[in-house]
């Protein structure tokens, strides 16, 4: 098993690494697959993971997540902070030019932001930046025509993470024409290297390369960098049955399977003709422990929980070798992510036992809520049951869609769920996503004042060191309340034919198709 | 027979109503919120109120049914919360993929199954009524998706002769529409023929034992010309209220090929619908489907008289 990891991500490594034969723009089209068609356009909007990637090659914010999950610059050449902490200035990058062939300036960013901040727009970060959240954009402002200034009533250390968020349409600076004069939303009118083409709903979406494309110099980096359109157009087609998928990569019908489920890439990984590529994304795999539910409020009894389980066998088990196991939150290729948070207690099953005597428990049945859609999920639930037997945890699985579980979650209706959460690419915002008061967001699944008031200070501090150590200290306190037990980071899985050259895995899990070429 | 069928279409108004309520009603009951769906684990509370209030969905039950019934009466049947387009004409673009499969696939599989189940019936308990007896059930048996993506391993990716996933329309393209759907429309042919040819043998059987046959023979014609003349004929009819049933049904979707061959079809629609709690489309699609069933049934009923004429729309 290790043998073909070690196998798949050598070739991975070779294969992007490979000269660049034929490595200049040509008239092609690299198709590539979706399993559901993308919901809408306008950046920030109605939106999924899906639309997250194609619209990521249409649309480019001030500045952007690079390989490492760091912020770095995209349409500005630069940014700067005031002392007081608050007011961001940019300097933007000369000669960019929209879809229409229109110059951006600053005038284009100060209407594209103050647009996203009206609420009628029903941008889906507004609440992050409006006060609601750690901060609030009090003013942006054109300073020159190629330098704007963004102001925020508080310091705060997450700004840049939240603005390239790709859910956030990465904030993406648009042509005031994008918006009729009824306001209404019509068509992105981006920097991206691709504008959309054609969009057959239900069927595909094309996009065709822009020839006026301003690109960043230097290697390609995340969202950022320099980006090279080589395909005269992307078309991905929506291709919802993962079996069907498979079988058009095969059969060469489509080039690049995005998003590929675990048990298609156990067994593309072994195919000739195709090459897999996998990295840990910044998402998360973890069982949610309901800490008010009259049984699992005892500590003891989580941590018994946490005991009897042999983490590395389950991910072993259900990732085949694909996966590692990481007991934070913060994910493991975060650079936040040190060695004291890859520390997991060993498999204990007399401790577990013991602690669960303390507790009182008398084998009152714990249900865990599971859904099929995302398999290993479930594959982790049926192996943490059987562990957890052992040590004398009476767990019982309910099969959910994945509509009813996450309604469940959002109202914290359930004693304890096996969940996959969407990727943070901020240890603040990882945390942030867990901890809360229950009372008034019943989603929050670590209800810890004192834990709360500790990420609000990790969200202010502007100094790496101090922000490590409150990382350092939250895991502690994490790691002594288990209101879940984090298993893994779940990987991208990317599948391509060999002729398709460039083709990267990243943390951030969106397929890139550019800097991509046809051999 | 106007008169009748006027009759018949506007008795399934108090029906169609009655469905939409129902699965108006039911789809509330389904746990799950398209807000949370929509803005994920992310979800803001107040986020999200603000998107429920303007999908309409913090009004009552009643009030909500009341003014989707109000707006589909003329015809508007809403919008899609997932990507915002008029479900009338999503559904209609949706259904001419699906209708175009599943009028090919009927029409081959009756031609192939009535006279398989009539020759079935001719010689029944012999070696060939158990070939065809039991080579239907087998086709019966087959889940499609298994049959599909066999029919796609073996031609799309073995093979090589059609493409494997996809869809081109007729107005397009003709003849690679015509590639495309090849392999669903042979899919849904070989599990229909299964079901027609039993069905066409038990009306044969029952139709071979009557006196009429037994003259017809008696008087000395050709068993090719009893069969032709006076076994197929009569019993086509019980066969033509299946074939009714079973367009109903397909026509309805057929979400599962649709799904294997990448159709863009009703029932990916109405499945899709249905996980991303989508509920204008879902109340779309089952009011159309429930529509489809009433005509279609109304057509058999009216074409009935013409197969037995003791059969009168009176």
């Amino acid at each position: 098993m290790r043998a073909a990891l070690g196998r798949t991500v050598f070739l991975g490594c070779l294969w992007a690494a490979q000269p660049a034969l034929a490595q200049t723009p040509g008239d092609y089209t690299i198709r590539a697959s979706l399993n559901s068609d993308i919901r809408g356009t306008q950046p920030g909007g109605n939106r999924d993971a899906n639309t997250d990637v194609v619209m990521m090659h249409v649309l480019e914010g001030l500045v952007a997540y690079r390989e490492d999950t760091s912020v770095g610059p995209m349409l500005a050449e630069s940014w700067s902070l005031s002392e007081d902490g608050r007011t961001y200035t940019f300097k933007l990058r000369q000669g960019v030019t929209f879809h229409n062939g229109a110059t951006m300036t600053a005038a284009d960013v100060v209407w594209s932001w103050r647009r996203y901040l009206n609420p009628a727009t029903q941008w889906r970060c507004l609440p992050d930046l409006d006060g609601r959240g750690l901060s609030k954009v009090v003013s942006v402002e054109a300073v020159d025509a190629q330098t704007v200034a963004v102001t925020l009533d508080k310091p705060s250390a997450i700004f840049l993470s939240i603005i390239a968020r790709a859910d956030c349409g990465q904030t993406a600076i648009l042509h005031p024409d994008s918006v009729g004069a009824d306001g209404q939303w019509r068509e992105p009118i981006g920097t991206g290297p691709y504008r959309i083409g054609e969009w057959k709903r239900g069927q595909s979406i094309e996009l065709t390369r822009f020839d006026r494309y301003a690109s960043r110099q230097g290697e390609m980096d995340g969202f950022t960098g320099g980006k090279v359109a080589y395909a005269a157009r992307l078309r991905f087609v929506v291709i919802p049955d993962a079996s069907a998928a498979r079988a058009a990569l095969l059969g060469n019908s489509v080039d690049v399977l995005t998003d590929v489920p675990m048990a298609e890439a156990t067994d593309l990984r072994t195919r000739a003709g195709v090459t897999l590529l996998h990295t840990p994304t910044m998402g998360v795999t973890a069982f949610l422990l309901q800490t008010r539910d009259p049984v699992l409020r005892d500590p003891r009894i989580r941590q018994a929980f946490a005991l009897s389980l042999d983490v590395r066998q389950i991910v072993e088990g259900t990732m085949e070798g694909m996966a590692q196991q990481n007991p934070s939150i913060v994910p493991i290729r975060s650079r936040w992510h040190d060695e004291a948070q890859s520390q997991r207690p060993a498999r204990n099953v007399a401790a577990a036992r013991r602690l669960l005597a303390e507790a009182g428990y008398r084998g009152q049945p714990i249900r865990m809520q599971v859904n099929r859609r995302y398999a290993n999920t479930y594959d982790a639930a049926v192996a943490a049951q059987a562990m957890a037997e052992e040590a004398g945890l009476k767990i019982e699985l309910e099969v959910l869609d994945w509509a009813t579980q996450l309604d469940r979650y959002t109202r914290g209706d359930y004693q304890m769920q096996s969940f996959i959460y969407s990727a943070r690419l901020d240890p603040s915002l990882s945390y942030e996503m867990i901890a809360g008061p229950k009372e008034t967001q019943p989603r929050k699944v670590w209800d810890n004042p004192a834990a709360q008031a500790l990420i609000q200070r990790s969200m202010q501090v502007t100094g790496d060191a101090e922000r490590q150590a409150i990382l350092a200290e939250l895991f502690k306190m994490f790691s002594q309340d288990v209101p879940m037990v984090i298993l893994y980071n779940q990987p991208d899985f990317l599948a391509g034919r060999d002729a398709i050259q460039g083709l990267r895995a990243w943390p951030s899990g969106h397929t890139r198709l550019w800097n991509v070429w046809v051999r | 027979m106007l008169r009748y069928a006027l009759n018949r279409l506007l008795l399934s108004v108090p029906t169609l109503i009655l469905v939409s309520a129902a699965v108006f009603l039911l789809m509330r009951l389904v746990p799950g919120d398209p807000v949370v769906l929509m803005l994920g684990d992310q979800a803001d509370p107040q986020q999200a109120a603000d998107m429920r209030a303007a999908m309409g969905l913090d009004r009552s039950v009643f009030v909500q049914y009341g003014l989707w019934l109000l707006h589909a009466v003329s015809g508007d049947l809403g919008r899609s919360t997932t990507n915002d387009l008029p479900v009338l004409p999503l559904v209609l673009s949706r259904f001419q993929v699906t209708a175009t499969i599943v009028f090919a696939a009927v029409a081959i599989a009756a031609v192939v199954a009535i006279p398989l189940g009539t020759v079935a019936a001719w010689r029944q308990n012999t070696k060939a009524d158990f070939a065809i007896v039991s080579g239907a059930t087998l086709l019966l048996s087959i889940p499609s998706f298994w049959l599909g993506l066999l029919m796609l391993l073996f031609f799309g990716l073995k093979l090589g002769w059609v493409p494997v996933v996809g869809y081109v329309s007729f107005s397009e393209d003709a003849f690679k529409a015509a590639l495309y759907i090849v392999l669903p429309v042979a899919t849904l042919t070989l599990i229909e023929i299964g079901i027609l040819t039993r069905m066409a043998r038990a009306a044969a059987i029952d139709v071979l034992r009557l006196e009429y046959v037994a003259h017809a023979r008696a008087k000395g014609l050709r068993e090719s010309r009893v069969l032709r003349r006076h076994v197929l004929p009569n019993a086509f009819a019980p066969t033509l209220t299946l074939i009714g049933i079973v367009l109903g049904n397909l026509l309805g979707g057929v979400a599962v090929i649709e799904t294997v061959f990448t159709l863009p079809g009703l029932g990916r629609l109405l499945v899709d619908g249905i996980y991303a709690r989508d509920y204008p489309v879902v109340q779309g699609c089952m009011l159309f489907i429930a529509t489809i069933y009433v005509v279609v049934n109304l057509l058999v009923d009216l074409a009935y008289p013409f197969f037995d004429p003791r059969v009168t729309a009176s």
